[in-house]
């Protein structure tokens, strides 16, 4: 016997199915203890760090020599923590990486989304996707034990003096890292843009080159810059390839061929080994990761924002 | 109207036709530029293989020196085997290849061929059986690094280089009679980190990678499912949800290395959890792989087909149930190709595990989640460190190694894929 | 078993799409063929893959005349209005054989330059197409790649006189700079008229230009069209009879792929001579 009433229909407990919710809700939200954590994790200590410091000394002086100060009375007088030629390294490598792989990433969906066939994307884009799962120490190492002595040889044929520590390496080897990052970006506003176009363009008799260069190319641009941005974000935050390639002392110079330093060469130099918490050298760490967050917090931002607003342009 | 009327005189084909050949140049060029890029950045992915495969290759063959061990009693006494002179043993073994070597430098120069860690593969060998004892026995033992490269030819066979006229003298010797050989490097699978090249292996930083990748696992995959849930089927879209989505949007891209600063700052420094353990590295990698998997999850989630909550529903399933009955198994396969993605990026990830202290030189192979471990990426960038020619064949034989499990978890993402997908 | 059938039914209306064939259809009835005439098109048949999508179809087109193209949604008017400018090349799969001379020249061979040939005839689409530029600089397109006007004073004039052509230049002439997106549907769809004409082809086809646009938007459309026929031959795919037979000296009506009937417009409207025709005038389908 089958009544709706009755025992044979389970009826959905309310308490349990409460529970559940709740246990959701709490995952999701593990994503904004993240950001929180994130957030604290680094303000306070950069906080510390500014106190020992001045937030005008550390963005504006362009000494960098945080090993010297290891004694806190020593800090404040050897103005050691000037970070411009922190920045300026990570700038740099950051620039070279993406003349490197804005143009080949760029020209490569093009080619792929516009000129391949079938077949030869279909085979040529996983091979590219490859580039980008390829760890990022594993680029440091071939940076290091094989691009680096290429360069300095190649240097030494030209009569250049090339540093076994240059910008140029671990800028190019980045740039090969990104170069998927950028043409997969690419390749996804280039097809976003509407066929009429095309056909508008070519119905007028112009060549295909004609077309993506001067209707393709500037019907997408709000996202291939949104996807150069988030390549600079990812760029200016990469870590292995500059902890292995590039150079750990602070030169201000615009010569890539010197060794330069970044931003996340000093967080892991100042970290790694035995530390003492509260000393201004830990601490300035937790102060360039703190640049580093809102950097790229930037970065990303404005990035979401051109690609919605794009999307939201064709849809 | 005397412009118009010069336009209109050449007829508009003329024009046309007298710049299309250098349209026509302008479009191969185009296109060539196009060609380029897809081939320069296939070469270096060619040469970056190429490379690490050549490097990497011959560290999975071993070279061994065959020596007549005298397992001389005098040296071996009975009752404290343990602590005896094992390495007196070897000597005297090597002794024995060469009687004629006299000198101190001499003998020192000789010993030099045969890895410290062939003392401990005699004592292993004697406390096992103590018949050999009284015996003369032909063994196989590990060579030295230098001699290793040697037969490989990272190093020359000149008495200027690392090896003297002497030695290499006694090298062409034991090669003509055959008491060199190239064997499976099996060491480089069974051991942890060494100081010497040729005893270290990568079996330590693999069981922390396993460790930690569990602890990932064991926490990111219900989190990031449960999040993608909550987000897709039970959140209102509303200003609160805009601003989840934007916030799990950001932590996807912020760089791995402040993720390892706030296990820095919150794990080890706030809540004291233990520095260099597979449980803080493993809940860093956490929280970096969410994103990834919310993010692919909900992909999944949406693209199961809304008739088929209805349905449900006008069955009188409750929400939960519509969900977890329903939803869930079909979104499944999907969630589990973003998961595998996410996990395959935490095992190449290195940054936030050198903040965390996962970067100390550990022999031993770490057998809890609190004791301390590196992982595979990390020993690669140890070893990429050190000085030693032998160190970069074993760095390049620990990528290869590395890169076989990222291909194993990406083909099983694809195939997973390639299996469940579904057109609704 | 679901498969089968469904594959049995596309079969079988594959095959109907042939069935005309056998009756006679393509004779086409009427007067498809001219003396003097712009375009001559003979046996024109077009494949999607293995599909059939345009059988045997032959017309002539005159100088300075409308021609209208109308026929249910999916009967070829499209495709054979691409046929007349190469478009249908920007399709992998599609193939065209046949003639089509212009002025005497064979437009279908592989050898045409069909850049030339786009100059020469130009296309104005069903959905309004402006690129993301500006007024100014979406007329110029055409001129600039051509080469047109080595002067950017000569093109300004193309520009105004191209506007003024569309009957679009007193309503953006303050404007010139803005994105032609900004504008609204007709003025839009006017600009890509203008944008066509800069490069003073000597044909444009049109695909249902108007069936975007409102009816006063569509209007000046047509007024438009009356106007450009004193220096342009064109071509109108419509899907509106009432339009082919207010702009149009001589109307086609194509039926799956067929060309069945080609009159004056009048003649067409008023006394068609096909069976199909009068069924479709009178609305008993399409």
């Amino acid at each position: 016997m089958m009544t709706f009433c009755g025992s044979g229909i389970k009826v959905p407990r309310k308490p349990v199915e409460k529970v559940i919710r709740c246990l959701l809700a709490a995952c999701a939200f593990v994503a904004v203890l993240t950001t929180v954590g994130i957030v604290l994790s680094v303000v306070f200590e950069a906080l510390h760090f500014f106190h020992k410091v001045p937030l005008s000394d550390f963005v504006l002086g362009l000494k960098w020599s945080p090993q010297t100060a290891i004694r806190v009375d020593q800090v404040g007088s050897s103005g050691a923590f000037g970070a411009v030629p922190v920045f300026a390294g990570t700038l740099m490598i950051a620039m070279i990486a993406m003349l490197v792989s804005v143009p080949l990433g760029l020209m490569s969906a093009i080619f792929l989304s516009e000129y391949a066939t079938r077949r030869f994307r279909a085979v040529v884009k996983p091979l590219l996707e490859i580039l980008a799962g390829i760890p990022t120490v594993v680029y440091g190492f071939f940076a290091a034990l094989t691009v680096a002595p290429m360069l300095r040889g190649l240097g030494r044929f030209l009569g250049l003096d090339i540093a076994s520590e240059s910008a140029l390496v671990a800028g190019l080897v980045m740039g090969v890292m990104i170069i998927p990052f950028i043409s997969s970006i690419a390749d996804d506003v280039i097809n976003a843009v509407p066929q009429s176009l095309r056909e508008g363009s070519y119905g007028l008799g112009a060549t295909h080159s004609e077309t993506i260069r001067k209707v393709v190319l500037p019907a997408a641009l709000p996202g291939i810059v949104s996807g150069i941005l988030l390549a600079v974000s990812r760029a200016v935050g990469e870590t292995m390839i500059v902890v292995m390639a590039a150079g750990l002392s602070a030169n201000l110079t615009a010569n890539p061929l010197e060794a330069v330093t970044t931003v996340t060469v000093q967080i892991v130099t100042l970290l790694v080994g035995d530390q003492e918490f509260d000393s201004a050298k830990t601490l300035a760490a937790f102060a360039l990761g703190l640049l580093l967050f809102i950097v790229t917090l930037i970065l990303n931002i404005v990035a979401l924002q051109i690609v919605k607003k794009y999307r939201e342009q064709y849809d | 109207m005397t412009e118009k009327k010069k336009y209109n005189l050449h007829s508009v084909t003329d024009r046309v036709h007298s710049g299309l050949s250098r349209r026509y140049r302008a479009e191969k060029c185009f296109r060539r530029f196009g060609v380029c890029a897809i081939g320069l950045s296939l070469f270096f992915l060619v040469i970056l293989f190429a490379d690490i495969m050549h490097k990497g290759l011959p560290a999975f063959l071993q070279t061994q020196i065959k020596l007549a061990v005298f397992f001389d009693p005098e040296l071996l006494p009975l009752e404290n085997l343990e602590t005896a002179d094992f390495n007196a043993l070897l000597k005297s073994s090597c002794r024995a290849l060469f009687p004629g070597v006299k000198g101190r430098r001499s003998k020192k120069s000789l010993y030099k061929l045969v890895s410290d860690g062939a003392a401990y593969e005699l004592r292993k060998q004697v406390l096992r059986n103590h018949k050999l004892i009284g015996t003369t026995q032909d063994l196989w033992l590990i060579a030295d690094d230098e001699l290793d490269m040697l037969m490989k030819g990272n190093i020359a066979r000149n008495p200027t280089g690392r090896f003297n006229q002497q030695q290499l003298y006694w090298i062409e010797k034991l090669e003509q009679d055959g008491r060199l050989r190239r064997r499976f490097n099996l060491t480089f699978f069974t051991s942890g980190d060494s100081r010497d090249p040729e005893l270290s292996g990568i079996l330590g930083a693999l069981s922390g990678t396993v460790l930690t990748l569990l602890i990932t696992l064991m926490f990111s995959f219900p989190i990031g499912i449960g999040a993608a849930i909550y987000l897709e089927e039970f959140l209102k879209k509303g200003r609160f949800s805009d601003f989840l989505e934007v916030n799990i949007n950001n932590l996807a891209a912020v760089p791995s290395i402040i993720f390892g600063l706030l296990g820095l700052g919150i794990f080890i420094n706030f809540f004291g959890l233990p520095r260099s353990a597979p449980l803080v590295g493993g809940l860093v990698l956490t929280l970096m792989t969410l994103p990834t998997i919310i993010i692919s999850s909900r992909a999944a989630i949406k693209a199961v087909p809304p008739s088929i909550r209805e349905a449900a529903l006008g069955l009188g399933a409750s929400p939960v149930q519509v969900v977890f009955h329903h939803v869930l198994p079909l979104a499944l396969p999907g969630m589990l190709t973003g998961t595998i993605i996410g996990m395959a990026r935490a095992l190449g990830e290195t940054a936030p595990l050198l903040m965390i202290g996962m970067v100390a030189f550990i022999v031993d192979i770490p057998k809890s989640f609190n004791s301390a471990a590196t992982v595979l990426p990390v020993q690669i960038y140890l070893w990429a460190d050190s000085p030693e020619r032998a160190f970069t064949e074993r760095t390049s034989a620990a990528i290869i190694v590395l890169l076989v499990f990222l291909v194993l978890m990406n083909a099983s993402a694809v195939y997973l894929r390639r299996k469940f997908e579904r057109r609704w | 078993m679901n498969m089968m059938l469904k594959k049995q039914f596309y079969e079988n209306t594959a095959t109907e799409s042939k069935l005309p064939d056998a009756d006679g259809i393509r004779q086409t009835v009427g007067e498809p063929f001219l003396e003097n005439s712009r375009i001559s098109c003979r046996e024109i048949d077009v494949f999607y893959g293995q599909k059939a999508a345009i059988n045997k179809v032959s017309l002539d087109i005159g100088s300075n005349e409308v021609i209208a193209m109308i026929g249910p949604s999916g009967c070829g008017k499209s495709t054979f209005l691409r046929c007349l400018n190469r478009m249908n090349d920007t399709i992998d799969s599609c193939r065209v054989t046949g003639s089509i001379l212009l002025d005497g020249e064979d437009i279908n061979r592989t050898d045409v330059d069909v850049v030339l040939l786009r100059a020469r005839v130009g296309m104005v689409f069903q959905k309004p197409n402006p690129f993301p530029k500006s007024i100014w600089e979406n007329v110029a397109y055409g001129p600039k790649i051509h080469g047109l006007a080595p002067k950017k004073n000569d093109l300004d004039e193309i520009v105004e006189t191209s506007l003024r052509r569309a009957g679009l230049w007193d309503e953006v002439k303050d404007r010139l700079d803005e994105l032609g997106i900004g504008l609204s549907g007709g003025q839009q769809q006017r600009l890509c008229i203008a944008r066509t004409i800069a490069v003073s082809p000597e044909v444009i086809l049109m695909d249902e230009p108007c069936s975007a646009l409102d009816p006063i938007a569509t209007a000046k459309i047509e007024d438009l069209i009356s106007g450009l026929r004193e220096k342009f031959t064109i071509i109108i795919v419509t899907h509106s009879m009432q339009q082919a037979s207010r702009i149009s000296q001589r109307t086609a009506y194509f039926h799956l792929g067929n060309l069945v009937e080609v009159s004056t417009t009048r003649q067409l409207f008023t006394n068609p001579r096909h069976q199909l025709t009068e069924d479709y005038i009178t609305g008993r389908f399409g």
